[in-house]
């Protein structure tokens, strides 16, 4: 055994690196990790309040605009939601109760984006060929100057 | 700007996450086991004509060791968390079993370096004044105990590390082949030859380099490089070579003989965007050239004068290392370029030149281990001590004939 | 802690809706919704503070209990319009980078030789007419989103367990400690994941889970205008989602590879990848 001491002082180094490296980590594990698995749970919650939600629903629209809200509901685009053209609620209403009014495209394009006659929509829905339903150039064409986007007639 | 995609590629698919790093990774990995394979060799395996090169390529593979997690933690959008790996490792992932893997096999080499060095530290210690005369002493964890007892004991511990190391060095390697084969999501690495051919192109990687390193530390030391001893690699390296490009070549005509849905898009792959790296380079420049050269130097020999046993299979070292280079090149960049939604490809990828993943700092990662190399010979002195007039005990404790003469 | 909120619009039924607190600006109200509906009042079964907060309040925003729920999405292809308005609502919801998609929709035209395929920023612009070379004979939307699988590739890969699965069935990513390795995103058949170029690390749908843990709906179920996007609760007895994967003839993405996604899609073509 006395011609292998430096075996026993290489092995006893290693030994006492492992068991620093080993006690560091027990110190940089987070709190929560492993609680209902190999993740850190605390972020769950953090996912949760990750930031308020952007999108309110028609509900939250209706508190102050209920002429529209009427409207909507009456007409076939009941089921569309009021932020799809108006832009999502916390855009328009900030966290300090402060108002900001959005900008929608009045343009033809937001109509298009649902109604232009395009491949792979269901042949049922309601379309039409831009370039057959107006005369002229479809640039610069108002659908909103015919069409009420709240209650649309057909 | 998006890249241009021919077909249809799912519209996250279109970036190289893995980049020009994630190429070296494999390629740097590559040369620790393959190197170590070669000093097995010699040390497990009593391939005596090893001889003159085993110390050379431990030395290498642990210079190679050294680098390799970096371009791993360079590719990493948060290098700064890379420890996490060890800390907080989640086992159901192949990349955990890096941490593990890396710093195991890390512990083994470095032990096993010690070992074999340990004379040679010793007798620096001896020899030198202070602070040079600490630092050796240090190294040497204060026992200057070098008789022929203890270099006996020393024998036997560099037998039990090089038997732990070798299967540490073949998973090391064979893990990061498993790392892209059990990716299911990508048919163009999900396969399981790739730790396979992972591990083979390793050891092509590693005896081409040991070759040209061979070739050029005799040249600087004013010597030649010792005959068998190229022969041998030679003969080694063809047979690796030859594995490798068969696996290749199999794991490609199974794809098509299946005919399997993803070989449509993979076989577009290989014509248009990898025509170059995997047919040309791969291939033929990498593949069938150097096959035919270290074809003729291991039939023939017996027939060839030593400058052109020497200048061939350099040749045929240097071409295999671009091979194993393309061959990285192909599967990481290869399976980024390809949707999963197998209806199209990418734009070729360009790495940058500049920055943390760019071209300048992968030829960076391969100088460092020869700046390593270098300095361990400063420190430590790879040849064997008898080529520099040391004394006896100093001798390798694996070598046979110490050990005779000491008994 | 501040006063429980009494009710939220949370419930996107056009009949429900809150009756202002008295005193208050109707706009003062409607921030203070979005404020609480966003805030801290949210605990979780088991979790260190359920007990501080007791089991008492079940409304929506108060508790929530992730044992009590198992949510599941459920895409009816022939439906879809193709408008994008999901593509858009997603990444304002979660404030997507331009280019990055937590949500897409994809335009397959068929016929008999040929499959035409397209997506043009994700869909996010809506789609335009197209031009194919060949005839074809069916043309349809499909969205697409991380499928929330059972047997997740992706959570298996991740190297430091930043990725993993809740109890209510939500596939997360834990930026905090996600190394950006991309691993993940390399594993996921679908291309639902991505690295972010603002936060450098992996960024997928959550199903926005900061709503539903709320009782809101993803964003993207929100603003769908056809119902073609719907989501459930498996938990639910009498759930549309729940009925529908029961009773009808529903498909999954890439079912061959094994990852049981909680996503299902109705009328699904075998050109979907």
């Amino acid at each position: 055994m006395e011609h292998a001491r430096h075996v026993v002082r290489v092995v006893l180094l290693v030994m006492v690196v492992l068991a620093v490296a080993f006690l560091a980590r027990g110190f940089l594990v987070p709190r929560s990790y492993g609680m209902y698995g190999p993740y850190r749970y605390d972020n769950v919650r953090e996912q949760m309040n990750v930031r308020r939600p952007a999108h309110a629903g028609p509900a939250a629209c209706e508190q102050c605009h209920p002429d529209e809200a009427t409207a909507r509901k009456a007409g076939v685009h009941r089921n569309v939601s009021c932020e799809v053209c108006h832009g999502p609620f916390a855009a328009h209403v900030k966290e300090d109760g402060s108002v900001v009014t959005p900008t929608v495209d009045r343009s033809y394009t937001l109509c298009a984006r649902c109604h232009r006659k395009v491949d792979g929509r269901p042949a049922g829905f309601p379309q039409v060929v831009l370039e057959e339903h107006v005369s002229g150039p479809v640039e610069g064409k108002v659908c909103l100057g015919c069409h009420n986007p709240h209650s649309p007639k057909l | 700007m998006p890249p241009e995609i021919s077909g249809f590629a799912f519209p996250n698919d279109v970036h190289v996450w893995w980049s020009l790093m994630i190429v070296m990774y494999p390629y740097i990995t590559g040369f620790v086991a393959g190197a170590f394979i070669v000093t097995s060799l010699f040390h497990l395996f009593g391939r005596t004509e090893f001889k003159p090169i085993a110390r050379l390529a431990m030395a290498t593979s642990f210079s190679f060791l050294l680098v390799a997690s970096m371009p791993l933690q360079l590719h990493l959008g948060h290098p700064e968390r890379g420890p996490l790996v060890m800390i907080t490792p989640h086992f159901t992932s192949a990349m955990a079993g890096f941490g593990i893997l890396y710093s195991g096999y890390l512990l083994i080499l470095l032990l096993e370096v010690w070992f074999v060095w340990r004379p040679e530290i010793v007798l620096r210690a001896r020899r030198s004044r202070g602070p040079k005369r600490a630092f050796y002493a240090a190294l040497a964890l204060g026992t200057y105990d070098i008789g022929p007892e203890a270099l006996e004991v020393d024998h036997g511990a560099i037998t039990l590390l090089a038997g732990i190391g070798l299967p540490a060095a073949c998973m090391l390697h064979g893990y990061v082949g498993f790392i892209f084969g059990a990716i299911k999501a990508n048919p163009w690495w999900s396969t399981p030859l790739m730790p396979v051919i992972f591990l083979c192109s390793a050891a092509v990687s590693g005896i081409a380099l040991l070759m040209v390193l061979y070739q050029v530390v005799s040249k600087l030391r004013g010597g030649e490089p010792d005959q068998p001893c190229v022969s041998a690699l030679a003969r080694w390296l063809w047979f690796f070579l030859i594995l490798t490009i068969t696996l290749e070549l199999l794991e490609i005509i199974v794809m098509a003989y299946e005919r399997s849905e993803s070989w449509l898009i993979i076989s577009e792959l290989l014509t248009t965007r990898l025509e170059f790296s995997y047919v040309t380079m791969q291939l033929i420049v990498g593949g069938l050239i150097p096959l035919i050269l270290l074809a003729v130097v291991v039939l023939m020999n017996r027939y060839l004068h030593e400058r052109v046993r020497n200048t061939l299979s350099t040749v045929a070292a240097l071409l295999c290392l671009v091979q194993v280079f393309s061959m990285r090149w192909n599967i990481v960049v290869g399976g980024q370029l390809l949707s999963k939604s197998l209806r199209g490809l990418r734009a070729p990828y360009e790495p940058e030149l500049f920055g943390r993943e760019g071209v300048l700092m992968a030829i960076a990662l391969l100088v460092a281990p020869f700046v390593i190399l270098w300095i361990f010979d400063r420190v430590l002195g790879i040849d064997p001590p008898e080529k520099t007039g040391a004394a006896s005990p100093a001798e390798p404790p694996a070598d046979v004939p110490a050990r005779v003469r000491s008994a | 802690m501040e006063k429980p909120p009494r009710s939220l619009p949370v419930v996107p039924d056009e009949h429900a809706s809150a009756p202002p607190e008295p005193g208050h600006g109707r706009r003062e109200f409607l921030a203070n919704v979005l404020r609480l509906s966003g805030g801290a009042l949210v605990f979780l079964a088991g979790g260190p503070a359920a007990e501080a907060g007791g089991a008492s309040g079940k409304e929506a925003g108060e508790a929530y209990h992730w044992d009590e729920h198992s949510y599941a999405y459920l895409v009816d292809t022939s439906k879809c319009i193709g408008c994008g308005s999901c593509v858009r609502a997603c990444a304002a919801e979660n404030q997507v980078p331009d280019g990055f998609f937590r949500t897409w929709v994809e335009r397959y035209v068929v016929g008999m030789e040929r499959t035409h395929v397209d997506s043009p920023n994700g869909g996010k612009d809506g789609f335009g007419p197209i031009q194919v070379d060949f005839v074809g004979t069916k043309s349809f939307f499909v969205p697409k989103l991380c499928n929330h699988c059972r047997a997740t590739p992706c959570i298996q890969v991740c190297p430091v367990g930043a990725s993993y699965r809740t109890h209510d069935g939500v596939v997360l990513v834990d930026a905090e400690r996600c190394i950006g390795c991309a691993y993940c995103v390399q594993a996921c058949p679908y291309g639902s994941r991505f690295l972010s170029p603002l936060t450098h690390t992996a960024e997928k749908c959550t199903w926005c889970y900061h709503r539903i843990t709320k009782g809101l709906r993803p964003a993207c179920v929100e603003v769908c205008p056809t119902g073609t996007r719907q989501f459930g609760d498996l938990k639910r007895p009498n759930d549309p989602v729940r009925l529908a994967i029961e009773h009808d003839r529903i498909g999954v993405l890439q079912a061959h590879l094994r990852t049981e996604p909680n996503c299902y899609y109705l009328h699904l073509d075998k050109e979907v990848r």
